[in-house]
């Protein structure tokens, strides 16, 4: 009876809450309730990412940080230097008059054209899957005997999601032995933001092994052997560098609507790129690819140009299209619509630049590997127990000014405030401070370093309108009150 | 003494420039465009200007220096005649001298049209089976 009539309390205390008594408890709230309900609000935030809002600020910072940051002032050119891609393109048809598509005996003479420059390696990003009939295919497989006796690596994609048993590469091609690789590009809201580390296995890859390595790793694993790589989890953040092949601007322009003609060189001064990375991204985005690229007309005219020369001897060749209604097209954060064939090789020139390290989604400390959401919330930690610290000692400085021995008001309005002022300081400091030690020491990437950041805001937010003492109050007197 | 000494260096030094002159291009007595000779190891010969036919392939050293070229299709195939029979070769196999202008190499991108897409070639849905709803 007792018990019911306590129940019957609790509930008319819950829909009728005394507001003073609330207050007045709410001056009392302990230390490990403030950061529990800091600690309950980041893991929502995190691990649970409501409306999706957590990542979209994430790949935002990290589209941003490409333009402003990494891709202008910190990305190197290690990889760029080491990597070409050969691109036939619609003024290629044009000026040879080869309607598309090719047969195989064209795209033999091209990839004959590569090889007398000793290229490191050639990767051909068209898919030869389907089984037509084309009595230059014998050319083809010629040409895959050339690189093999030149000691040249060539590689072809293999088709994936192919519904009706379709083989990955025509069966005539594979016979060569040719290593056939996974060219899947995950795409993250529609932009390459992310590569993967594994891919399916085609053949050529030892029977018991499920998955292989994408493409670009395998290519960085075989002809880069004095890096080794990093363990690999999760997926390859891409950084997208922004300093054009110089032979790019040599070649290739661009044109606005107005019909004026650009370099590629894309020169904008530093403010300037601040603001349309803010205002304007689309503005600050340049067309012409990171990557060098080789006009296939000279490779097929046999030029002895020194660029052509300086760009196919000793790189990796990506051998791709890029043409209307191919469909072969991914967005990018820095240049926009670009052909695939780029996103693999700028994954391949992360590789190279980062020396088989590349930025990944998770962090390794101490042999074992984090995925990125526990390890935002290790890294939070830290931020939650000083805020929560912080806030404490607020509340409990003011309470003992309200009691009596004051300052006077002015002195108490502008130690406040400066106090106000100092605390959220100290929160994004802290954030900051424990996200750039991750990033150097553990490489998280900028994205989660960013999603660190922002949850840190959050919760500032959160102490300043005072959520966790009003919600220890509102408990205490509806709970604890009356037992 | 000087005098010959100076004459001897600058003979030498003659001689040696006329040299390298004719092996880059001793094909001077051919007039006109000129395949000089072989670039790649293996050279191969084809029926036509496409390429569709692949007749024949010659090593490096039995292709023939100073091959007149006959014509010149838009693909930058050369046209040569050996042994009495006309070929096909692709020039990137060969050392050549042509007279023409070669096309100038360019390319230009539209700023702008990367934000759009455009390429699809059927209508949509057009023969398939309707599954039902709404239409």
């Amino acid at each position: 009876m007792q018990r019911r009539r306590r129940i019957g309390r609790v509930i008319e205390r819950a829909r009728k809450p005394d507001r003073e008594r609330m207050t007045a408890l709410s001056k009392h709230v302990p230390l490990w309730f403030v950061s529990l309900v800091l600690f309950v609000l980041a893991f929502i935030q995190i691990e649970l990412n409501p409306f999706g809002f957590s990542d979209m600020i994430e790949r935002y910072a990290q589209d941003v940080s490409n333009l402003l940051i990494t891709g202008p002032y910190f990305y190197g050119t290690r990889g760029r230097d080491s990597i070409a891609a050969a691109v036939i393109d619609e003024d290629t048809l044009q000026t040879l008059k080869m309607p598309w598509p090719w047969d195989y005996g064209a795209h033999a003479r091209v990839l004959d054209a590569l090889l007398q420059y000793h290229p490191k390696a050639v990767v051909v990003d068209f898919l030869f899957v389907d089984s037509r009939p084309d009595p230059t295919l014998q050319q083809l497989i010629e040409e895959i005997h050339r690189y093999q006796s030149a000691r040249v690596p060539i590689y072809f994609e293999g088709g994936i999601h192919l519904p009706y048993g379709e083989a990955a590469l025509r069966p005539e091609l594979a016979a060569t032995g040719v290593k056939i690789l996974d060219p899947t590009l995950p795409v993250y809201a529609g932009i390459a933001r992310q590569y993967n580390f594994t891919g399916a296995c085609f053949g050529g890859s030892p029977a018991n092994e499920r998955t292989c390595l994408s493409l670009a790793l395998q290519v960085f694993k075989d002809n880069y052997p004095q890096y080794p790589l990093a363990a690999l989890n999760g997926m390859m953040e891409l950084v997208w560098g922004i300093r054009v092949a110089p032979q790019n601007a040599k070649w290739i322009t661009a044109t606005d609507s107005t019909g004026a003609r650009k370099s590629c060189r894309f020169d904008l001064s530093p403010l300037r790129r601040i603001f349309l990375a803010f205002f304007d991204p689309a503005a600050a985005q340049n067309p012409c690819p990171y990557t060098a690229e080789i006009p296939v007309v000279s490779l097929l005219e046999g030029s002895d140009d020194p660029d052509l020369v300086a760009l196919a001897t000793n790189r990796v060749i990506f051998y791709g299209g890029a043409l209307q209604g191919g469909q072969d097209q991914t967005y990018t954060p820095v240049n926009g619509l670009l052909p695939s064939v780029f996103v693999h090789a700028m994954a391949l020139d992360n590789l190279i630049t980062y020396q088989g390290k590349p930025k990944q989604n998770v962090i390794t400390v101490w042999g074992r590997t984090l995925k990125s959401n526990p390890a935002k919330i290790i890294a939070i930690m830290p931020v939650i127990l000083v805020l929560s610290l912080l806030h404490i000692r607020r509340l409990r400085a003011r309470n003992s000014q309200r009691s009596g021995h004051g300052r006077g008001v002015t002195m108490e309005y502008v130690f406040e405030r400066g106090f106000e002022h100092l605390w959220h300081g100290l929160a994004y400091g802290l954030a900051l401070g424990v996200g750039l030690i991750l990033t150097l020491a553990l490489g998280l990437s900028v994205a989660n370093w960013v999603g660190i950041v922002f949850v840190s805001a959050g919760l500032a937010a959160i102490l300043l309108v005072g959520v966790p003492e009003s919600l220890w109050g509102y408990l205490s007197h509806v709970v604890r009150e009356d037992f | 003494m000087n005098h010959f000494a100076l004459a001897t260096v600058m003979g030498g030094c003659l001689a040696v420039l006329s040299a390298a002159a004719w092996s880059n291009d001793n094909c001077n007595a051919t007039p006109g465009d000129v395949v000089i000779e072989a670039r790649t190891p293996q050279v191969d010969l084809f029926k036509d200007a496409e390429g569709t036919e692949k007749i024949l392939t010659l090593d490096k050293g039995k292709f023939p220096a100073c091959t007149r070229i006959l014509d010149r299709a838009p693909n930058m195939m050369l046209q040569v005649e050996i042994g009495g029979t006309k070929y096909w070769v692709a020039p990137h196999m060969v050392h050549y001298r042509f007279a023409g202008k070669l096309p100038v190499v360019c390319r230009n991108l539209a700023l702008g049209a990367n934000q759009e897409k455009a390429g699809a070639t059927r209508g949509l849905g057009e023969g398939c089976p309707q599954t039902g709803g709404s239409h």
